[in-house]
Protein backbone atom coordinates (compact mmCIF):
# COMPACT_ATOMS: atom_id res chain seq x y z
CA UNK A 1 0.00 0.00 0.00
CA UNK A 2 2.95 2.31 0.74
CA UNK A 3 4.11 1.97 -2.86
CA UNK A 4 0.65 2.96 -4.10
CA UNK A 5 0.61 5.96 -1.72
CA UNK A 6 4.01 7.01 -3.06
CA UNK A 7 2.82 6.71 -6.64
CA UNK A 8 -0.19 8.91 -5.74
CA UNK A 9 2.18 11.53 -4.31
CA UNK A 10 4.48 11.30 -7.35
CA UNK A 11 1.54 11.85 -9.72
CA UNK A 12 0.74 15.06 -7.84
CA UNK A 13 4.42 16.12 -7.85
CA UNK A 14 4.26 15.90 -11.66
CA UNK A 15 2.73 19.40 -11.56
CA UNK A 16 6.13 20.53 -10.27
CA UNK A 17 8.49 18.26 -12.28
CA UNK A 18 7.54 15.89 -15.10
CA UNK A 19 10.02 13.16 -14.04
CA UNK A 20 7.75 12.37 -11.11
CA UNK A 21 5.12 11.19 -13.58
CA UNK A 22 7.38 8.42 -14.87
CA UNK A 23 8.39 7.52 -11.31
CA UNK A 24 4.71 7.35 -10.30
CA UNK A 25 3.92 5.03 -13.18
CA UNK A 26 6.91 2.76 -12.47
CA UNK A 27 5.89 2.49 -8.80
CA UNK A 28 2.32 1.67 -9.78
CA UNK A 29 3.48 -1.05 -12.18
CA UNK A 30 5.67 -2.48 -9.40
CA UNK A 31 2.66 -2.40 -7.05
CA UNK A 32 0.42 -4.20 -9.56
CA UNK A 33 3.20 -6.74 -10.21
CA UNK A 34 3.54 -7.43 -6.49
CA UNK A 35 -0.25 -7.79 -6.12
CA UNK A 36 -0.28 -10.22 -9.02
CA UNK A 37 2.60 -12.19 -7.53
CA UNK A 38 0.89 -12.30 -4.11
CA UNK A 39 -2.49 -13.35 -5.57
CA UNK A 40 -1.00 -15.62 -8.27
CA UNK A 41 -3.31 -14.08 -10.87
CA UNK A 42 -3.89 -10.81 -12.69
CA UNK A 43 -4.93 -8.25 -10.05
CA UNK A 44 -8.11 -7.21 -11.82
CA UNK A 45 -10.97 -8.03 -9.48
CA UNK A 46 -12.72 -5.44 -7.30
CA UNK A 47 -12.49 -1.64 -7.29
CA UNK A 48 -9.05 -1.43 -5.60
CA UNK A 49 -7.10 -3.38 -8.21
CA UNK A 50 -9.09 -2.20 -11.23
CA UNK A 51 -8.74 1.47 -10.23
CA UNK A 52 -4.99 1.04 -9.76
CA UNK A 53 -4.79 -0.68 -13.16
CA UNK A 54 -6.89 2.08 -14.78
CA UNK A 55 -4.69 4.75 -13.24
CA UNK A 56 -1.51 3.08 -14.55
CA UNK A 57 -3.09 2.59 -17.99
CA UNK A 58 -4.01 6.30 -18.20
CA UNK A 59 -0.44 7.25 -17.25
CA UNK A 60 1.12 4.79 -19.73
CA UNK A 61 -1.08 5.84 -22.64
CA UNK A 62 -0.55 9.52 -21.89
CA UNK A 63 3.23 9.04 -22.23
CA UNK A 64 2.66 7.45 -25.67
CA UNK A 65 0.28 10.22 -26.80
CA UNK A 66 2.45 13.02 -25.36
CA UNK A 67 5.19 12.05 -27.83
CA UNK A 68 2.91 13.26 -30.65
CA UNK A 69 2.28 16.67 -29.08
CA UNK A 70 4.44 19.78 -29.67
CA UNK A 71 3.81 21.04 -26.16
CA UNK A 72 2.72 18.23 -23.88
CA UNK A 73 3.06 19.98 -20.50
CA UNK A 74 -0.66 20.62 -19.92
CA UNK A 75 -1.61 17.21 -21.29
CA UNK A 76 0.78 15.38 -18.94
CA UNK A 77 -0.32 17.50 -15.99
CA UNK A 78 -4.01 16.72 -16.53
CA UNK A 79 -3.22 13.02 -17.10
CA UNK A 80 -1.24 13.01 -13.85
CA UNK A 81 -4.21 14.53 -11.99
CA UNK A 82 -6.52 11.90 -13.52
CA UNK A 83 -4.12 9.09 -12.52
CA UNK A 84 -3.79 10.58 -9.03
CA UNK A 85 -7.59 10.72 -8.59
CA UNK A 86 -8.00 7.06 -9.64
CA UNK A 87 -5.10 6.06 -7.36
CA UNK A 88 -6.72 7.96 -4.46
CA UNK A 89 -9.98 6.04 -5.01
CA UNK A 90 -7.98 2.79 -5.23
CA UNK A 91 -6.33 3.60 -1.89
CA UNK A 92 -9.71 4.12 -0.23
CA UNK A 93 -11.24 0.94 -1.72
CA UNK A 94 -11.09 -2.46 -0.07
CA UNK A 95 -8.65 -4.99 -1.54
CA UNK A 96 -10.19 -8.16 -2.94
CA UNK A 97 -7.66 -10.80 -1.95
CA UNK A 98 -9.91 -13.88 -1.71
CA UNK A 99 -9.25 -16.71 -4.16
CA UNK A 100 -11.10 -16.32 -7.43
CA UNK A 101 -14.24 -18.39 -8.00
CA UNK A 102 -13.37 -21.17 -10.49
CA UNK A 103 -15.54 -19.55 -13.18
CA UNK A 104 -13.22 -16.52 -13.27
CA UNK A 105 -10.09 -18.63 -13.78
CA UNK A 106 -10.00 -18.38 -17.55
CA UNK A 107 -8.07 -16.31 -20.06
CA UNK A 108 -11.40 -15.15 -21.57
CA UNK A 109 -12.07 -13.28 -18.33
CA UNK A 110 -8.55 -11.85 -18.19
CA UNK A 111 -8.68 -10.65 -21.81
CA UNK A 112 -12.20 -9.26 -21.30
CA UNK A 113 -11.20 -7.21 -18.26
CA UNK A 114 -7.75 -6.07 -19.44
CA UNK A 115 -9.12 -4.83 -22.79
CA UNK A 116 -12.08 -3.12 -21.10
CA UNK A 117 -9.80 -1.14 -18.79
CA UNK A 118 -7.33 -0.29 -21.54
CA UNK A 119 -10.26 1.08 -23.54
CA UNK A 120 -11.52 3.08 -20.53
CA UNK A 121 -8.03 4.59 -20.19
CA UNK A 122 -7.98 5.53 -23.89
CA UNK A 123 -11.43 7.12 -23.59
CA UNK A 124 -10.01 9.09 -20.62
CA UNK A 125 -7.08 10.25 -22.78
CA UNK A 126 -9.56 11.29 -25.50
CA UNK A 127 -11.53 13.32 -22.94
CA UNK A 128 -8.36 15.13 -21.84
CA UNK A 129 -7.50 15.89 -25.48
CA UNK A 130 -11.08 17.07 -26.01
CA UNK A 131 -10.78 19.44 -23.05
CA UNK A 132 -7.45 20.76 -24.39
CA UNK A 133 -9.02 21.31 -27.80
CA UNK A 134 -11.80 23.39 -26.23
CA UNK A 135 -9.17 25.40 -24.36
CA UNK A 136 -6.53 25.82 -27.05
CA UNK A 137 -8.51 25.35 -30.31
CA UNK A 138 -5.53 23.46 -31.78
CA UNK A 139 -6.65 20.93 -34.45
CA UNK A 140 -3.82 18.63 -33.48
CA UNK A 141 -5.69 17.75 -30.25
CA UNK A 142 -8.72 16.89 -32.37
CA UNK A 143 -6.78 14.42 -34.56
CA UNK A 144 -5.12 12.73 -31.60
CA UNK A 145 -8.43 12.49 -29.76
CA UNK A 146 -9.93 10.63 -32.74
CA UNK A 147 -7.01 8.17 -32.68
CA UNK A 148 -7.48 7.53 -28.95
CA UNK A 149 -11.20 6.90 -29.44
CA UNK A 150 -10.69 4.63 -32.47
CA UNK A 151 -8.19 2.40 -30.65
CA UNK A 152 -10.24 2.54 -27.44
CA UNK A 153 -13.41 1.60 -29.32
CA UNK A 154 -11.62 -1.36 -30.93
CA UNK A 155 -10.36 -2.60 -27.56
CA UNK A 156 -13.81 -2.13 -26.06
CA UNK A 157 -15.53 -4.02 -28.89
CA UNK A 158 -13.04 -6.89 -28.66
CA UNK A 159 -13.53 -6.94 -24.87
CA UNK A 160 -17.31 -7.27 -25.39
CA UNK A 161 -16.82 -10.11 -27.90
CA UNK A 162 -14.52 -11.99 -25.49
CA UNK A 163 -16.97 -11.29 -22.65
CA UNK A 164 -19.76 -12.82 -24.75
CA UNK A 165 -17.73 -15.96 -25.49
CA UNK A 166 -16.83 -16.33 -21.82
CA UNK A 167 -20.45 -15.76 -20.69
CA UNK A 168 -21.66 -18.46 -23.10
CA UNK A 169 -19.15 -20.96 -21.68
CA UNK A 170 -19.73 -19.95 -18.06
CA UNK A 171 -23.47 -19.21 -17.95
CA UNK A 172 -24.89 -20.62 -21.18
CA UNK A 173 -25.75 -17.27 -22.72
CA UNK A 174 -23.68 -14.63 -24.47
CA UNK A 175 -26.01 -11.84 -23.38
CA UNK A 176 -27.86 -11.04 -20.16
CA UNK A 177 -30.31 -8.19 -19.70
CA UNK A 178 -28.75 -6.57 -16.62
CA UNK A 179 -28.06 -2.87 -15.94
CA UNK A 180 -24.32 -3.36 -16.57
CA UNK A 181 -24.86 -4.90 -20.01
CA UNK A 182 -27.36 -2.16 -20.83
CA UNK A 183 -24.92 0.60 -19.85
CA UNK A 184 -22.15 -1.17 -21.73
CA UNK A 185 -24.37 -1.12 -24.84
CA UNK A 186 -25.05 2.59 -24.29
CA UNK A 187 -21.31 3.21 -24.04
CA UNK A 188 -20.52 1.18 -27.16
CA UNK A 189 -23.31 2.90 -29.13
CA UNK A 190 -22.14 6.30 -27.90
CA UNK A 191 -18.62 5.76 -29.26
CA UNK A 192 -20.13 4.28 -32.45
CA UNK A 193 -22.01 7.59 -32.70
CA UNK A 194 -18.73 9.48 -32.17
CA UNK A 195 -17.02 7.58 -35.01
CA UNK A 196 -19.96 8.20 -37.36
CA UNK A 197 -20.14 11.91 -36.47
CA UNK A 198 -16.46 12.00 -37.36
CA UNK A 199 -17.38 11.14 -40.96
CA UNK A 200 -18.97 14.63 -41.29
CA UNK A 201 -16.09 17.14 -41.55
CA UNK A 202 -18.45 20.01 -40.63
CA UNK A 203 -18.71 18.51 -37.12
CA UNK A 204 -14.96 18.34 -36.51
CA UNK A 205 -13.65 20.28 -33.54
CA UNK A 206 -16.00 21.44 -30.77
CA UNK A 207 -18.79 18.83 -31.22
CA UNK A 208 -16.20 16.01 -31.23
CA UNK A 209 -14.49 17.41 -28.13
CA UNK A 210 -17.82 17.65 -26.28
CA UNK A 211 -18.70 14.08 -27.34
CA UNK A 212 -15.38 12.71 -26.07
CA UNK A 213 -15.83 14.40 -22.67
CA UNK A 214 -19.46 13.18 -22.42
CA UNK A 215 -18.30 9.69 -23.45
CA UNK A 216 -15.85 9.54 -20.57
CA UNK A 217 -18.60 10.59 -18.13
CA UNK A 218 -20.60 7.56 -19.39
CA UNK A 219 -17.48 5.39 -18.96
CA UNK A 220 -17.18 6.44 -15.33
CA UNK A 221 -20.84 5.75 -14.63
CA UNK A 222 -20.73 2.39 -16.46
CA UNK A 223 -17.63 1.34 -14.53
CA UNK A 224 -18.18 2.75 -11.06
CA UNK A 225 -21.80 3.91 -10.87
CA UNK A 226 -23.42 0.74 -12.19
CA UNK A 227 -21.02 -1.62 -10.40
CA UNK A 228 -21.57 0.09 -7.05
CA UNK A 229 -25.24 1.08 -7.27
CA UNK A 230 -26.97 -1.60 -9.33
CA UNK A 231 -27.20 -5.36 -9.02
CA UNK A 232 -25.57 -7.28 -11.88
CA UNK A 233 -22.99 -9.94 -12.72
CA UNK A 234 -20.41 -7.11 -12.66
CA UNK A 235 -21.23 -5.75 -9.17
CA UNK A 236 -18.32 -5.09 -6.83
CA UNK B 1 -41.09 9.92 -52.94
CA UNK B 2 -38.90 6.86 -53.61
CA UNK B 3 -35.93 9.16 -54.16
CA UNK B 4 -36.48 10.72 -50.71
CA UNK B 5 -36.70 7.27 -49.07
CA UNK B 6 -33.46 6.15 -50.75
CA UNK B 7 -31.73 9.41 -49.76
CA UNK B 8 -32.95 8.94 -46.18
CA UNK B 9 -31.43 5.46 -45.93
CA UNK B 10 -28.18 6.46 -47.65
CA UNK B 11 -27.54 9.39 -45.33
CA UNK B 12 -24.95 9.36 -42.54
CA UNK B 13 -27.19 11.98 -40.87
CA UNK B 14 -29.84 9.25 -40.58
CA UNK B 15 -27.29 6.95 -38.89
CA UNK B 16 -26.33 9.67 -36.42
CA UNK B 17 -29.93 10.52 -35.51
CA UNK B 18 -30.92 6.85 -35.25
CA UNK B 19 -27.98 6.16 -32.94
CA UNK B 20 -28.93 9.17 -30.80
CA UNK B 21 -32.56 8.03 -30.47
CA UNK B 22 -31.42 4.46 -29.74
CA UNK B 23 -29.06 5.67 -27.00
CA UNK B 24 -31.92 7.77 -25.54
CA UNK B 25 -34.24 4.73 -25.51
CA UNK B 26 -31.65 2.51 -23.80
CA UNK B 27 -30.81 5.33 -21.39
CA UNK B 28 -34.48 5.44 -20.31
CA UNK B 29 -34.45 1.63 -20.05
CA UNK B 30 -31.33 1.71 -17.86
CA UNK B 31 -33.41 3.49 -15.20
CA UNK B 32 -36.69 1.62 -15.76
CA UNK B 33 -35.09 -1.86 -15.66
CA UNK B 34 -33.66 -1.81 -12.10
CA UNK B 35 -36.82 -0.13 -10.76
CA UNK B 36 -39.36 -2.67 -12.04
CA UNK B 37 -39.63 -6.18 -10.56
CA UNK B 38 -41.04 -7.58 -13.82
CA UNK B 39 -37.55 -7.47 -15.35
CA UNK B 40 -36.38 -10.21 -12.98
CA UNK B 41 -38.23 -12.74 -15.16
CA UNK B 42 -36.75 -11.44 -18.43
CA UNK B 43 -34.48 -14.50 -18.84
CA UNK B 44 -37.21 -17.03 -18.07
CA UNK B 45 -38.43 -17.20 -21.69
CA UNK B 46 -37.49 -15.91 -25.16
CA UNK B 47 -37.36 -12.11 -25.10
CA UNK B 48 -40.17 -11.62 -27.63
CA UNK B 49 -42.51 -13.91 -25.62
CA UNK B 50 -41.62 -12.04 -22.45
CA UNK B 51 -42.22 -8.68 -24.12
CA UNK B 52 -45.70 -9.75 -25.29
CA UNK B 53 -46.65 -10.64 -21.71
CA UNK B 54 -45.51 -7.35 -20.17
CA UNK B 55 -47.19 -3.96 -20.06
CA UNK B 56 -46.04 -1.52 -22.73
CA UNK B 57 -45.65 1.00 -19.91
CA UNK B 58 -42.39 -0.65 -18.82
CA UNK B 59 -41.24 -2.16 -22.12
CA UNK B 60 -41.76 0.74 -24.55
CA UNK B 61 -38.04 1.50 -24.58
CA UNK B 62 -37.19 -2.09 -25.62
CA UNK B 63 -39.84 -2.05 -28.39
CA UNK B 64 -38.47 1.34 -29.53
CA UNK B 65 -34.90 -0.03 -29.52
CA UNK B 66 -35.98 -3.03 -31.63
CA UNK B 67 -37.74 -0.71 -34.11
CA UNK B 68 -34.74 1.64 -34.36
CA UNK B 69 -32.37 -1.31 -34.81
CA UNK B 70 -34.52 -2.52 -37.71
CA UNK B 71 -34.15 0.88 -39.42
CA UNK B 72 -30.40 0.96 -38.58
CA UNK B 73 -30.06 -2.44 -40.29
CA UNK B 74 -31.47 -1.06 -43.56
CA UNK B 75 -29.39 2.10 -43.18
CA UNK B 76 -26.19 0.05 -42.58
CA UNK B 77 -26.77 -2.21 -45.59
CA UNK B 78 -27.62 0.75 -47.86
CA UNK B 79 -24.62 2.86 -46.76
CA UNK B 80 -22.20 -0.11 -47.06
CA UNK B 81 -23.36 -0.96 -50.60
CA UNK B 82 -23.18 2.70 -51.65
CA UNK B 83 -19.70 3.09 -50.15
CA UNK B 84 -18.34 0.04 -51.99
CA UNK B 85 -19.89 1.15 -55.31
CA UNK B 86 -18.68 4.76 -54.98
CA UNK B 87 -15.12 3.94 -53.94
CA UNK B 88 -14.62 0.65 -55.83
CA UNK B 89 -11.77 2.11 -57.91
CA UNK B 90 -9.62 3.18 -54.96
CA UNK B 91 -6.20 1.57 -54.64
CA UNK B 92 -6.51 0.94 -50.89
CA UNK B 93 -9.08 -1.82 -51.32
CA UNK B 94 -8.62 -3.22 -47.81
CA UNK B 95 -9.20 0.21 -46.30
CA UNK B 96 -12.50 0.40 -48.18
CA UNK B 97 -13.65 -3.08 -47.25
CA UNK B 98 -12.64 -3.26 -43.57
CA UNK B 99 -15.37 -0.85 -42.28
CA UNK B 100 -17.88 -2.89 -44.31
CA UNK B 101 -16.60 -6.10 -42.68
CA UNK B 102 -17.20 -4.41 -39.31
CA UNK B 103 -20.73 -3.53 -40.47
CA UNK B 104 -21.40 -7.13 -41.59
CA UNK B 105 -20.13 -8.36 -38.20
CA UNK B 106 -22.52 -5.95 -36.46
CA UNK B 107 -25.44 -7.18 -38.60
CA UNK B 108 -24.62 -10.82 -37.77
CA UNK B 109 -24.67 -9.93 -34.06
CA UNK B 110 -28.09 -8.30 -34.55
CA UNK B 111 -29.28 -11.45 -36.35
CA UNK B 112 -27.99 -13.52 -33.42
CA UNK B 113 -30.03 -11.45 -30.96
CA UNK B 114 -33.10 -11.74 -33.19
CA UNK B 115 -32.80 -15.56 -33.31
CA UNK B 116 -32.11 -15.93 -29.59
CA UNK B 117 -34.90 -13.50 -28.70
CA UNK B 118 -37.45 -15.50 -30.66
CA UNK B 119 -36.28 -19.08 -30.11
CA UNK B 120 -34.07 -19.04 -27.03
CA UNK B 121 -34.69 -21.15 -23.96
CA UNK B 122 -33.40 -21.05 -20.40
CA UNK B 123 -34.44 -23.22 -17.46
CA UNK B 124 -32.98 -23.89 -14.01
CA UNK B 125 -33.39 -26.89 -11.76
CA UNK B 126 -31.81 -28.06 -8.51
CA UNK B 127 -30.35 -31.59 -8.65
CA UNK B 128 -28.52 -33.98 -6.33
CA UNK B 129 -26.28 -36.95 -7.08
CA UNK B 130 -28.43 -39.61 -8.74
CA UNK B 131 -31.12 -37.20 -9.93
CA UNK B 132 -32.68 -37.97 -13.33
CA UNK B 133 -33.89 -34.97 -15.33
CA UNK B 134 -36.09 -35.10 -18.41
CA UNK B 135 -34.39 -32.99 -21.05
CA UNK B 136 -36.31 -30.75 -23.46
CA UNK B 137 -35.13 -33.16 -26.18
CA UNK B 138 -36.97 -36.27 -27.36
CA UNK B 139 -36.46 -39.34 -25.14
CA UNK B 140 -33.40 -37.95 -23.42
CA UNK B 141 -32.80 -38.06 -19.69
CA UNK B 142 -29.92 -36.36 -17.89
CA UNK B 143 -28.42 -38.34 -15.03
CA UNK B 144 -26.37 -36.43 -12.44
CA UNK B 145 -23.80 -39.08 -11.62
CA UNK B 146 -21.20 -37.36 -9.46
CA UNK B 147 -20.76 -33.93 -7.90
CA UNK B 148 -17.14 -33.17 -6.96
CA UNK B 149 -16.39 -29.96 -5.07
CA UNK B 150 -12.83 -29.11 -4.05
CA UNK B 151 -12.94 -26.75 -1.03
CA UNK B 152 -9.81 -25.25 0.52
CA UNK B 153 -9.24 -24.97 4.28
CA UNK B 154 -10.65 -21.41 4.31
CA UNK B 155 -13.94 -22.66 2.91
CA UNK B 156 -13.52 -21.30 -0.63
CA UNK B 157 -14.47 -23.46 -3.60
CA UNK B 158 -11.18 -24.10 -5.42
CA UNK B 159 -12.56 -26.20 -8.24
CA UNK B 160 -15.44 -28.48 -9.13
CA UNK B 161 -16.68 -30.89 -11.74
CA UNK B 162 -19.95 -32.71 -12.28
CA UNK B 163 -20.14 -36.03 -14.13
CA UNK B 164 -23.32 -36.49 -16.11
CA UNK B 165 -24.80 -39.15 -18.36
CA UNK B 166 -27.37 -38.79 -21.13
CA UNK B 167 -29.73 -41.75 -21.20
CA UNK B 168 -31.83 -42.29 -24.30
CA UNK B 169 -34.79 -44.62 -24.84
CA UNK B 170 -32.65 -47.40 -26.27
CA UNK B 171 -30.43 -47.64 -23.13
CA UNK B 172 -27.73 -45.67 -24.94
CA UNK B 173 -25.46 -43.88 -22.48
CA UNK B 174 -23.25 -40.92 -23.28
CA UNK B 175 -21.02 -39.60 -20.49
CA UNK B 176 -19.77 -36.05 -20.11
CA UNK B 177 -18.08 -33.89 -17.48
CA UNK B 178 -19.18 -30.32 -16.73
CA UNK B 179 -16.44 -28.05 -15.37
CA UNK B 180 -16.10 -24.28 -14.83
CA UNK B 181 -16.25 -22.65 -18.29
CA UNK B 182 -16.77 -26.06 -19.88
CA UNK B 183 -20.49 -26.73 -20.25
CA UNK B 184 -21.94 -29.90 -21.72
CA UNK B 185 -23.17 -29.11 -25.23
CA UNK B 186 -25.91 -31.40 -26.48
CA UNK B 187 -27.88 -30.92 -29.71
CA UNK B 188 -27.93 -27.13 -29.48
CA UNK B 189 -28.49 -27.10 -25.71
CA UNK B 190 -25.94 -25.76 -23.25
CA UNK B 191 -26.03 -27.58 -19.90
CA UNK B 192 -23.99 -25.86 -17.22
CA UNK B 193 -23.77 -25.50 -13.46
CA UNK B 194 -24.94 -22.15 -12.13
CA UNK B 195 -24.37 -22.80 -8.44
CA UNK B 196 -23.16 -25.58 -6.12
CA UNK B 197 -23.82 -26.63 -2.54
CA UNK B 198 -21.46 -28.90 -0.62
CA UNK B 199 -23.34 -29.14 2.74
CA UNK B 200 -25.52 -30.66 4.15
CA UNK B 201 -25.90 -32.57 0.91
CA UNK B 202 -24.13 -32.10 -2.42
CA UNK B 203 -26.44 -30.30 -4.83
CA UNK B 204 -26.16 -28.23 -7.98
CA UNK B 205 -28.27 -25.62 -9.71
CA UNK B 206 -28.33 -26.80 -13.31
CA UNK B 207 -29.10 -24.42 -16.11
CA UNK B 208 -30.25 -25.73 -19.46
CA UNK B 209 -30.23 -23.09 -22.17
CA UNK B 210 -30.50 -22.84 -25.91
CA UNK B 211 -29.19 -19.84 -27.82
CA UNK B 212 -30.02 -20.27 -31.51
CA UNK B 213 -28.12 -17.07 -32.22
CA UNK B 214 -24.87 -18.08 -30.48
CA UNK B 215 -23.11 -19.30 -33.64
CA UNK B 216 -24.13 -16.13 -35.54
CA UNK B 217 -22.92 -13.97 -32.67
CA UNK B 218 -19.57 -15.78 -32.84
CA UNK B 219 -19.30 -15.31 -36.63
CA UNK B 220 -20.32 -11.65 -36.22
CA UNK B 221 -17.80 -11.16 -33.44
CA UNK B 222 -14.97 -12.67 -35.53
CA UNK B 223 -15.87 -10.47 -38.54
CA UNK B 224 -16.04 -7.40 -36.29
CA UNK B 225 -12.66 -8.28 -34.79
CA UNK B 226 -10.99 -8.90 -38.19
CA UNK B 227 -12.44 -5.67 -39.65
CA UNK B 228 -11.40 -3.60 -36.62
CA UNK B 229 -7.83 -4.91 -36.47
CA UNK B 230 -7.37 -4.48 -40.25
CA UNK B 231 -8.72 -0.92 -40.11
CA UNK B 232 -6.40 0.10 -37.27
CA UNK B 233 -3.33 -1.46 -38.90
CA UNK B 234 -4.08 0.29 -42.21
CA UNK B 235 -4.79 3.67 -40.59
CA UNK B 236 -1.56 3.43 -38.58
CA UNK B 237 0.42 2.57 -41.76
CA UNK B 238 -1.09 5.53 -43.63
CA UNK B 239 -0.18 7.92 -40.82
CA UNK B 240 3.42 6.65 -40.80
Amino acid sequence: MLILMLSFAFYLFTLWKRQFFYAGLILQIIYLGMRGFELERLPLVGPHDTLAFLSAAVAAFSIVFARHLKDSLQFINISAIMSAVFTAFALTSKQHSAPLPPVLKTFWFELHVVLAFLSYALFGIAAILGYLFLKERDNYFDGLQYRAVLIGYSFFSISMIFGGIWAYLAWGTYWLWTPKELWTSILWLFYSLYLHVRLRPSWFGKPMAILSITGFAIVLFTYLGVSLLMKSSHSF
Amino acid sequence: MLKHIIEFFLSIRTTIWLLLVLIAALFAGAFIMPAKEEFQTIHSMPLFDWLREQSIGITWWLWSAIGILAVITINTIACSIESVIKKRKVTQWLLLISPQVIHIGFLFILLAHLLSSSGGFMGNVVAKEGTLLKMPLDNLVLHIKNINIDIDHYGYVRNWHVDVQYLSGQDKVISDRIKPNKPSLKEGFNINIKDLQAFPQKAVLIQVSREPGAIWALIGGILFLVGTITLIILKTKIEK
